[in-house]
């Protein structure tokens, strides 16, 4: 289809079907701000056509009497012991790590703040899940998560594992301690591209 | 149209296994490269999955410094057997190494090391610094389970190819890696 320039009345360029646009290789898929507290954040229906996924996400969560709460991460909503995970951790003037297996979940996928760090203050996260449709491989995730609190604080590199061959088609978030994830909470979804896609 | 964030190659290693991830003929028209790699090699005892750097054909003048986290296990570097964090650091003959999570054949079945090495200004006539995050996971204990590594190429040349190569060759079947290209300016 042509764009037509009426001030010039001459034909300015063809407009190209949505099929043959690049968008690059990074896609935004899903974003989900919470506008009130909630118990869960879940992307549903991810789709299939890319290699890999990347979530973005800033979050705090209810817990009381605590800075801070670990939100964890479950796959397809199997709540089986079918998780593993493990991390380094740095508070400011250590460094710690730490393991689960055979768990329910992976653990502290974002490490958000709780209701006792100062109002405003949320966790951050990265979490990249490499072929996350590939039926030959179980799923790793590698998180970097981190908060700060203007004296307590966290800055953590996790690993994780969910031991099913399954595509995953829909990632859920949980608090840990809290019971909600709190109001202006973001998560955001990313499809990546391989080459030749 | 230019896009900030591009998809340049991929690889999937087949049935034969891989002796190495290669990339040639990088485009120079980006800032920075990406790798993204999930991998699994041939080792067959307990220890890191290591993964070897190579650029434009060369793995000399390299230089890291790493942190890396394990848990208790067969081959564990920590004499205690408990989860701990540690740093190391490495040049010359062993100086070209990017990550101890590379994933081995060790661990549990179908699992695969999540890495990506990012290089900055690759095309620039400065020294390449490379940064390094990784992790491999198995249901259980198992040295180096994350890993940050920072390294230095000393070489002034603009990267024109980059190869991953395996601790324990080959990789195997179903061990990917894709190389994107990402543009300071649209």
């Amino acid at each position: 289809m042509a764009i037509y320039s009426l001030k010039s009345k001459e034909v300015l360029s063809n407009l190209t079907a949505p099929a043959n646009i690049d968008l690059g290789a990074m896609i935004p898929l899903m974003t989900t701000t919470l506008s009130s507290n909630a118990t869960s954040v879940t992307f549903s229906n991810i789709p299939q056509n890319y290699e890999h996924l990347q979530i973005r996400a800033i979050a705090r969560t209810d817990r009381a009497a605590d800075t801070q709460d670990a939100i964890n991460m479950r796959f397809n909503s199997d709540s089986g012991s079918n998780y593993s995970w493990h991390y380094i951790s740095g508070n400011g003037s250590s460094v710690s790590s730490g393991a689960g297996s055979s768990a329910s979940y992976i653990f502290n996928s974002v490490i958000g703040t709780a209701a006792s760090s100062t109002a405003g203050m949320f966790g951050v996260s990265i979490i990249d899940i490499l072929d996350y449709s590939n039926v030959n491989k179980y799923k790793t995730s590698r998180v970097f998560t981190g908060n700060d609190a203007n004296g307590n604080g966290l800055c953590q590199i996790y690993s994780g594992s969910w031991r099913d061959l399954s595509s995953i088609n829909t990632i859920t978030f949980i608090p840990n301690v809290g019971s909600n994830i709190v109001q202006y909470s973001k998560f955001a979804l990313y499809g990546i591209k391989r080459a030749g896609a | 149209m230019a896009y900030t964030y591009s998809k340049i190659a991929s690889v999937t290693v087949g049935s034969g296994g891989a002796s190495s991830i290669d990339f040639t003929s990088i485009p120079q028209t980006y800032t920075d490269l990406k790798v993204v790699l999930s991998t699994r090699d041939s080792r067959s005892s307990n220890g890191p999955g290591y993964l070897k750097l190579s650029i434009n054909g060369s793995t000399s003048n390299f230089a890291y410094k790493s942190l890396f986290g394990y848990s208790s296990g067969p081959g564990d570097p920590n004499p205690s057997g408990t989860p701990a964090a540690g740093s190391d650091s490495g040049s010359g003959s062993s100086g070209n190494y990017a990550s101890y999570a590379g994933g081995t054949n060790v661990q549990t079945a179908n699992s695969f090391g999540n890495n990506e090495i990012y290089i900055p200004n690759y095309t620039s006539s400065n020294y390449k610094s490379i940064s390094v995050d990784g992790v491999n996971e198995t249901n259980g204990n198992y040295p180096y389970q994350n890993h940050l590594l920072a390294n230095l190429w000393s070489n002034t040349a603009a990267i024109t190819s980059l190869s991953i190569i395996p601790g324990s060759s080959p990789f195997l079947q179903y061990s990917t890696a894709t190389l994107y290209g990402i543009r300071a300016e649209v």
